[in-house]
Formats: structure tokens, C-alpha cells, sequence
């Protein structure tokens, strides 16, 4: 049953998963029912021109009387982005820095199981359910697009789930691995929030400063969502997101290893 | 300063803990300061001192979950830090703040940790849970202080580890739980094992252990067989006569240091043990007797004195 860490996590992440796939799903489910009315709308185009340049190219309005650039719009530029990032860093910081906030990781650490294997462990269950929730917004708005006879395509809308279970994951591992470095979820969330909402003003402001444009580069949502993301086909730069969760964890695991776990 | 050098009853056995100029800093306070200590296996060693003398920290050092500003334990023969997955294998530990996951049933954390640890041996942690009143079958959340603290015991226990390190262990167990819990402490005693447990309570140690440290402000003052302690030890006690006291036969007794009285109440400090002030004042017809919690402040500052004298 509950045989090592990497299961005993999944069963802690289980009811939040329920709880943020149904959220997933309902938001999924609203904006796909809206789309045929949006789509209908004789003045939708130039409505969408008096909108400042910055929010048009943030959220590709030029795109947005497709099916995938209204779902772009709505859901996959924002929206969904940020639901996968609060649940991946609420939950990386929790995994070990929560537990040893309440306690409980002082019986888990004097078992035989070394420090570095509860963080590994910990670190795929956090993966694992950030992908389980990709696939409920991936099932959930094929669900509502084929319903609503959008014409997205499925390969679109897995390009579009998988760039946002992307940053979940990368976001969520450095919450975890700063967590597991200092054993504090404060800390765990203030630095994976900062570096989240930093990430996001570049590439923000790179849109319209062209001194930052060579940089944006640097930032993970725009290595996921710049082009589309849906729209855009799997792309290299998705791996970054993967680079830098891993190498996170791989710092964190001689700093949590060696450090003081304090009662 | 180093204490060492005990005849212990069998004479040379091996060692099961040794901390050589253990030291542990926490920013400038200074949580334990050069410690030597020697503890021979299959020996109950009580650790003692009160709150805020860094019992719990030399302990999490024992368990290499705090490293140390300078020197280093060795058990069982490795290192604390180096060695320390090897070593929880062989370890059976307590905290002194056990707190267990309360969305789970005892059996489902119970089952967890033995899945952890493996080589668990599952009829053995229901025999134990039956011994100690507990309940595998209800949430741990929902249970009480010292029955939660029951499970801290079990998981300690149940893979009869070489040494069992227990911070605090009794805290919140009733009577009859604690009568239990120094009878599996006797039991692995007898079986060979080492049990290195914490108290701030004298009487608690006294009863199982064979040899107590003494701890205070994180220098260890004195490691000593149980017995020559409880020797050495003041204890307060009260003596309610149904008339007035007789005082002139209760000064007489050996080791009182004090004496006052108020109506037909004698309070009385003495040293060592209370069989002859008991003797003494019985045919004076006793109403009532009140002992107190030997105050640790007060051995420690005796011991000093004699020490010294």
C-alpha cells in the first residue's frame, strides 16, 4: 500500500488534485461554452483593435477569432498558467518544508530511507500529479471544443496542456527544492513566487521594450507560451522548464542532505 | 570535562554510544559544549536534566539530524553523520515532539514506516499494540495526546533495533502505559539491546535505568549508577501526624537537611533514601505522607557541593 515515499506523496496530493482538476475542468468548461457566442459576434475584430498593443500581443488577440487563438486568449496565455503554478508551488513547498514545519518529517528522516531518496521520491510525486492535472485540462477541453464543433485540433490542445503542466512542473520543483534546502515553506514560496512573477514581467515587458526583447528568451513562459502556445507545435525550448526543475532538485539534494533539521 | 572510566557489571563490553567533544552551536547560543560521553551496550541509560539543558539536541545529533559544530558521536561503531542510513536501520527512535501523520490509522502508518524500514516483522507491531493499549484501527488525528504518543512507541520498537533512543518517551502516557512501556524497556535491556532514553523526571529513570548522565546547560556534569545517585539524592517530603510532630526523634534520622514545621505537618528535606525518616516517624502515627518531585536543579547543585566539599 502505502510502501515508500513516492506513493505515500501521491496519497497526500490526491485530494488536492481532485479538488484543482475539477477547478480545471469547470474553467475549461465555461470558456469552451462561451466560444460559439464569441465566435458569432458580428464586431468582435475591431473590439479586440482598441485593446492597448501590449495585452494583443500578451494574449495574441490577432489569432483570437480561431478556436485555438480564443482558447490561447482565454485560457492557455493566463488563466491556466497560473492555476498550474499556485498548485505547483503550494504543493513543492509543502512536500518536505511542510512537513517538517508540522513535524511529521523527523519520524521519516530516522528511518533508513536516506535524505536524498525521500526528495527524489517527493520531487516525481510532485511530476506525476502536475502531469495528471496536464492531462484533465487536455481531456477536458478536447471534451468542451468537440462539443462546441470548435475546430482545435487535438495535437494543438496537447501542445497547449503540455506547456502549461510544464511550468507547473518547473515551478513546483524549485518551490520543493528551495523547501528542502532551508526547511521553510515561506521561503519555499516567496522565492518560487518572485521567480515566477519576475519571469512573467519579462516576458511581459519584452513585448514592448525592445532593449529586454533578447532576453525574454530567459524566461520559462516564454520558452512555453509565446507562440501559442497552442498553434505553435511542440517546441526545443519546452525543455528549459525541465532543465531547470531538474537541476534544482539536483542542487537541493546535498544542501538537504547536509543541513540541520531542526525541532 | 571528562567523565569516564566506570566499572560497569560484566566488565569490558562494547559501546554503543560515544560522543567525543560533542558540541553544538545554534548561532551564539551555545545548545551543548564539549560532551564525552560513553554508554556501553545493554545498559538503560537515563539522560537527565531539566528542559533547556540539550538533552533534545544531543539526541538529534545522536540521529544525525543536526550536525555538530565541533566533535562527534559514534554508535554502534559509525559515524552519526557519515553512516547515518546504516545506522537508522539499527535505531529505534522517539522524538521528543512524535508527530505522526493524522490522516492516516495507526495500521496505515504503522505499516508505512515497516514498509520503510523493511524486515518488519507485522504480528510483532500488533503484539506491541496490544501491550500498550493502542489502537491500530482508528486515525491517528483523532486520538488523544498519549495515545498518539503510543504509536511514537510502537514504530520506535517494532523492528527491535540494536538501540533505542527515546526523547521524552513517558510524556502523557497514563500509569498503566508507562508500567508497560519500562517493562519493554527492561525487555530489551534483557535481550541485549541498549536504550538510551531522556527525562527531566528523576523518579521516572530511576526506576529502569542503570546509569544516568546528568545534563545542565549543556555541559554534562556527572555519569553515575543509578544507585549511588538515588543515594545522593535530595527529596522533599511532607509528614502529616495526627498530632504535633515529633521533631527531636525526626532530627535524629541520618541525612536530613531539613526540617520546618507548620501544625502537625513536617516538611522535610533529606538526602538519599527515606526508609529510616519512615521508620522513625511511623509509630508517631502518620496521617499523611506528601513526597515531591526530587527537583533536578537541586541533585545537580547537591552533587556539586559534594564534589567539591
Amino acid at each position: 500500500m502505502l510502501d515508500n515515499v513516492f506513493v505515500k506523496t501521491l496519497r497526500d496530493l490526491r485530494r488536492g488534485l481532485i479538488g484543482w482538476g475539477a477547478g480545471i475542468a469547470a474553467t475549461v468548461g465555461i470558456m469552451g461554452a462561451i466560444w460559439p457566442t464569441v465566435r458569432d459576434m458580428p464586431d468582435m475584430e475591431s473590439f479586440l483593435e482598441n485593446y492597448p498593443e501590449v495585452l494583443r500581443e500578451l494574449f495574441n488577440f490577432d489569432e483570437y477569432m480561431t478556436a485555438s487563438g480564443y482558447l490561447n486568449a482565454e485560457l492557455f496565455s493566463f488563466m491556466v498558467p497560473a492555476m498550474f503554478l499556485v498548485f505547483g508551488i503550494m504543493r513543492g513547498a509543502r512536500l518536505v518544508a511542510g512537513e517538517e514545519e508540522l513535524g511529521t518529517l523527523e519520524v521519516l528522516l530516522s528511518t533508513p530511507v536516506s535524505r536524498r531518496r525521500v526528495l527524489l521520491h517527493k520531487a516525481a510525486a510532485l511530476v506525476v500529479s502536475v502531469v495528471v492535472l496536464g492531462a484533465v485540462l487536455f481531456v477536458s477541453t478536447a471534451l468542451v471544443m468537440a462539443a462546441v464543433g470548435a475546430d482545435a485540433s487535438l495535437s494543438e490542445i496537447l501542445v497547449g496542456a503540455t506547456s502549461v503542466t510544464l511550468l507547473g512542473v518547473e515551478f513546483g520543483l524549485v518551490a520543493l527544492a528551495v523547501g528542502a534546502s532551508t526547511g521553510s515553506r515561506a521561503w519555499a514560496l516567496g522565492a518560487s513566487s518572485a521567480l515566477a512573477v519576475g519571469s512573467y514581467l519579462l516576458f511581459a515587458i519584452a513585448k514592448i521594450v525592445d532593449a529586454v526583447e533578447p532576453y525574454e528568451i530567459l524566461s520559462p513562459f516564454y520558452q512555453t507560451l509565446d507562440a501559442g502556445p497552442m498553434g505553435g507545435g511542440f517546441r526545443a525550448a519546452f525543455l528549459w522548464t525541465l532543465v531547470v526543475g531538474a537541476v534544482a532538485i539536483v542542487a537541493a539534494l546535498p544542501l538537504f542532505d547536509r543541513r540541520d533539521v531542526p525541532a | 570535562m571528562r567523565i569516564g572510566g566506570f566499572a560497569y557489571a560484566g566488565g569490558a563490553v562494547a559501546t554503543a554510544i560515544k560522543t567525543l567533544g560533542l558540541t553544538k552551536h545554534f548561532g551564539r547560543l551555545v545548545a551543548l559544549d564539549e560532551v564525552d560521553l560513553e554508554v556501553p551496550t545493554g545498559i538503560v541509560f537515563g539522560y537527565l536534566g531539566p528542559n533547556g539543558a540539550g538533552k533534545t539536541t544531543t539526541i538529534r545529533l545522536l540521529m544525525g539530524l543536526l550536525r555538530p559544530t565541533a566533535g562527534r558521536a559514534e554508535i554502534l561503531g559509525l559515524d552519526s553523520h557519515v553512516d547515518r542510513d546504516e545506522l537508522h536501520r539499527r535505531i529505534g527512535y522517539l522524538p521528543g515532539e512524535f508527530v505522526s501523520y493524522g490522516d492516516l490509522t495507526g495500521e496505515q502508518y504503522l505499516r508505512h514506516l515497516a514498509a520503510l524500514r523493511g524486515g518488519v516483522h507485522w504480528p510483532d507491531v500488533q503484539l506491541l499494540a496490544e501491550r500498550l493499549d493502542f489502537d491500530l484501527d482508528r486515525r491517528l488525528g483523532a486520538l488523544s495526546h498519549g495515545n498518539r504518543q503510543k504509536a511514537g512507541l510502537v514504530q520506535a520498537f517494532m523492528h527491535e533495533p540494536d538501540l533505542l533512543i527515546l526523547d521524552e518517551p513517558t510524556l502523557g502516557l497514563d500509569p498503566l502505559v508507562q508500567r508497560e512501556f519500562l517493562a519493554l524497556v527492561r525487555e530489551a535491556r534483557e535481550a541485549g539491546r541498549t536504550v538510551f532514553l531522556s527525562s527531566h523526571i528523576l523518579t521516572e529513570v530511576e526506576e529502569v535505568a542503570d546509569v544516568v548522565g546528568i545534563l545542565r546547560s549543556g555541559t554534562l556534569l556527572v555519569v553515575e549508577q543509578v544507585e549511588s545517585l538515588k543515594a545522593k539524592a535530595l527529596r522533599r517530603i511532607d509528614l502529616v501526624f495526627a498530632h504535633d510532630p515529633p521533631v527531636a526523634e525526626l532530627q535524629r534520622v541520618g541525612g536530613i537537611r531539613e526540617l520546618r514545621t507548620s501544625g502537625t505537618t513536617a516538611h522535610l528535606v533529606i538526602e538519599g533514601s527515606t526508609r529510616d525518616l519512615l521508620a522513625a516517624a511511623a509509630p508517631h502515627g502518620i496521617e499523611n505522607v506528601v513526597s515531591y518531585e526530587a527537583d533536578l536543579e537541586e541533585i545537580f547543585l547537591s552533587y556539586y557541593n559534594q564534589e567539591t566539599e
